[in-house]
């Protein structure tokens, strides 16, 4: 029996296991449902790929004009963009993530040494890691076309910028998952980010009144900025570029000292992982939930639904309640809409920007919102795992599901909304009566226009994900590409009508227009149910066995 | 005449080139505990799925409880509960949160599925955590719940797909007796599993496909009647069910020699 144990070297396994990820894919391809996932992914991928192709052309320029104009440490900015762009956008857009778990091949006698590497390996393998690697290769190519001997110093440099950021990156998406899968955590993380909220208001009247001592502390703070990775990778290319190269060996060993401190930590966060932890399944505590079903007792509160609909619409509620990420991501557009107010602000108390408007700003940061907020509609099944089957089983019409569904996200985007509103109000004014009338109708007649289109694609691409992981997910690259084309077709509408006002000088007639496709956005969304529940009823195994694999 | 709970005519799902129910012909009386037997792959699953609305035949007619159910799709849903392959569960409520979103979905008033709940929770021992989500209750207990939400009706044909699976002996003792006592009430079930035994000890009648065609069909006594050269004593059922399966299906009786496993 013992005579299978032959060791396997890490490249070895990690050999397998690329062989292993080919051979998914490829066999994954014999469906239709999966083919047409790849194209919606090729296709949202040429469309994400034009843009990191753009910001590697201006990278490229940018940094070749730092080297020959002899600011090389200036390329420290660059590194600074890249850096928040490595940590941030993958919690903004786990969406485009890859779907294998590498953490499932821990039933495989795989070395830690391997699991490692592979661990590793996946935080390169993302869309976000593969832009950053391209831009640091444009920034390498900028800075070598205008001096060539600089070529060996920043490759020196990025390979160990790179190794710190993918650490880092893994390291604290692991984390995220472990903390939000647990409720006390998750509740303790919400309530950081909602003091944030409300702090991010507090930063106008504090610039404002204390404006001056700020800038006076600025000078002061900005100096140990110089002792981050990014600041220490321009910094070590401009000692190269000087040819001083103590200051340059000092910079890379600064770097090369965060890229162990962090692989070290990230080692020991999948050395406790290798040992069998399973960071998103921590156990829901006997103390977490309270007896929802008892409370209940006392008041229904959705008694005015059909009992169907209101089922659904608990569901719903509860999960998104109990899933962290998706949670969080919730909270982000109206963080960000709060940060973004209060740049507004600012500008207009120092004068800066006095074009800024609420006539312009207001439809804007609603159509973000409305934007971020239904991406998720577009695979709304997605967490319903095999429970999806009690839709088929129970005696309904599968437009009550639609609706349940349909109903809480409308009641999130218009609990969002009136946040935005109310904070936008307040700090910054509302729009004329024209403008604000006509943002509330194409608000109305975006998101009831999405709703039936989501609805079509949540039946027709559905992909099943993880329940509050952040890593090893992918939405199904149909789903995506068909959100991106109805939001650009409905934007494109909106935009249209809003030039058209502008041209015809009547201020009300977009206000009129977006009534009136709101009208028949609605209308279309009504007839659209009928449609849809014996659209589902074709499409019921697909759908079943796409969430209960 | 007698009632007929669940009759199907030329029932027939193909996958492409594979047809997986070939031309089924069932006849299950109201009341009867009806045990749906075959080896894997075999058509059983695919043939609870059609019957209970999760897949679409590609020919032939299904009638439950007298209604067709291609034109009376939600009537004969109301009246049947399932456990379904999988369980279908909602892994993120809790077992008290799920068994009230079933109810409402089967359209019971409020008051009615609290009472239900709390009753069905108590009854399969999951009422002393009403906290945990399903997601950390062991593979016996979403068993337990899945029955629980599938009888929260009061269905008049329950299907269950290998009920007994992980469940321990004295909750699988307690399912039975509730099994017992449901058909004892002119509820009808068909059940599948692979444990001939719990089969021959519930079921009065039985069916056996093979290779998407229904080989068998009748009580217990009838089949074995059909045996021939059956022994002296008593035939068991797993002996009536290799008899019609184990050879005609052409599968290895003999073990080949793994070698290097020894």
């Amino acid at each position: 029996m013992a005579d299978v144990a032959q060791p396997v070297g890490i490249l070895k396994q990690v050999w397998l296991i690329a062989g292993l990820r080919w051979r998914l894919l490829h066999n994954s391809l014999r469906r239709k449902q999966n083919r047409l996932d790849l194209l919606g992914l090729i296709i949202v991928s040429l469309l994400a790929g034009t843009f990191v192709i753009g910001v590697c052309f201006a990278l490229f320029v940018g940094a070749s004009d730092f080297v020959s104009s002899g600011r090389s440490s200036w390329l420290s900015l660059f590194f600074w963009a890249i850096f928040l762009w490595w940590q941030l956008f993958p919690i903004i857009a786990a969406g485009f993530g890859i779907s294998f778990d590498f953490r499932t091949l821990l039933r495989f006698p795989v070395s830690f040494g391997a699991f490692y590497v592979i661990g590793l390996a996946y935080g390169l393998a993302d869309f976000t890691g593969l832009a950053a690697v391209c831009w640091i290769v444009s920034i390498i190519l900028g800075a070598a076309a205008a001096n060539l001997a600089l070529l060996t110093p920043i490759f020196l440099v990025a390979v160990l910028f790179v190794i710190f950021n993918v650490a880092l990156e893994r390291l604290l998406g692991s984390w995220l998952e472990r903390m939000l899968a647990r409720r006390r955590s998750r509740e303790l993380f919400f309530a950081v980010f909602i003091l944030l909220m409300v702090s991010v208001q507090l930063i106008g009247p504090f610039l404002n009144r204390y404006g001056d001592s700020v800038g006076s502390w600025l000078p002061r703070v900005l100096p140990y900025f110089a002792y981050f990775p990014a600041s220490l990778a321009g910094s070590g290319v401009g000692a190269a570029s000087e040819g001083h190269y103590g200051e340059f060996a000092l910079a890379v060993a600064g770097i090369a000292c965060y890229a162990v401190f962090f692989g070290g930590l990230l080692w020991l966060r999948f050395a406790a992982q290798y040992r069998g932890e399973e960071l998103s399944q921590a156990p829901a505590p006997e103390r977490t939930l309270r007896n929802s079903v008892g409370r209940r007792s006392e008041m229904d509160a959705l008694a005015l639904l059909s009992p169907q609909v209101a089922a659904v619409v608990r569901k719903e509620i509860r999960y998104l309640l109990r899933n962290g990420f998706a949670a969080l991501l919730l909270l982000l557009p109206p963080i960000l809409v709060f940060a973004l107010i209060t740049q507004a602000t600012l500008f207009r108390f120092s004068g800066a920007a006095s074009g800024t408007s609420p006539e312009l700003v207001f439809p804007g940061l609603m159509a973000y919102i409305i934007l971020i907020l239904m991406a998720p509609a577009y695979n709304s099944f997605a967490y319903e795992n095999t429970g999806v089957q009690t839709y088929f089983t129970a005696p309904l019409k599968f437009r009550d599901v639609l609706l349940g569904k349909n109903f809480v996200q409308v009641s999130l985007i218009v609990t969002e909304l009136t946040l935005c509103i109310v904070a936008f109000y307040y700090r910054v004014g509302l729009p004329s009566a024209p403008i604000f009338t006509a943002t509330l109708a194409a608000i109305v007649f975006t998101v009831v226009g999405q709703l039936s289109i989501a609805n079509w694609s949540s039946l027709s691409f559905p992909r099943k994900l993880a329940f509050g992981q952040v890593h090893g997910q992918r939405q199904s690259g149909m789903a995506v590409l068909v959100a991106f084309g109805a939001q650009i077709l409905l934007f494109g509408i909106s935009s249209l009508v809003l030039a058209l006002g502008r041209w015809t000088g009547d201020r009300w007639l977009p206000a009129k227009a977006f009534a009136l496709l709101a009208a028949a956005a609605f209308g279309g969304y009504i007839a659209s149910l009928d449609a849809l529940t014996s659209y589902a009823e074709k499409k019921k195994e697909k759908l079943i066995e796409a969430l209960c694999r | 005449m007698t009632d007929l709970a669940i009759v199907t005519e030329k029932l027939t799902r193909r996958f492409g080139a594979l047809t997986a129910v070939d031309n089924v012909d069932l006849r299950v009386t109201a009341g009867q505990f009806f045990g749906f037997l075959g080896p894997n792959g075999a058509g059983k699953s695919t043939t609870i799925k059609m019957l209970t609305g999760l897949l679409a035949p590609t020919s032939g007619r299904m009638q439950l409880l007298g209604l067709d159910f291609s034109s009376h799709t939600v009537e004969v849903k109301r009246q049947i509960g399932v456990v379904p392959e999988g369980m279908g569960l909602f892994e993120r409520l809790t077992g008290a949160e799920y068994l009230h979103f079933v109810g409402r979905m089967y359209g019971l008033d409020h008051a009615t599925t609290l009472q239900r709940t709390q009753e069905l929770l108590e009854f399969m021992q999951l009422a002393d955590r009403p906290k945990s989500m399903i997601a950390d209750y062991s593979h016996g207990m979403q068993k337990k719940l899945a029955l629980a939400a599938a009888v929260i009706h009061g269905p008049r044909i329950l299907f269950l797909d290998e009920p007994f699976e992980g469940v321990d002996a004295l909750a699988a003792g307690a399912l039975k007796a509730l099994l017992g006592r449901m058909t004892a009430r002119g509820v009808t079930i068909f059940l599948t599993s692979h444990v001939l035994e719990i089969v021959e000890r519930l079921c009065s009648h039985v069916g056996i496909i093979h290779q998407g065609r229904l080989v068998a069909q009748g009580s217990i006594e009838e089949l074995r009647a059909g045996i021939a050269g059956s022994e002296g004593g008593k035939t068991t059922l797993e002996q009536i069910f290799l008899s019609i399966v184990g050879q005609s299906g052409g599968e290895r009786t003999q073990i080949e020699e793994l070698s290097w496993l020894t």
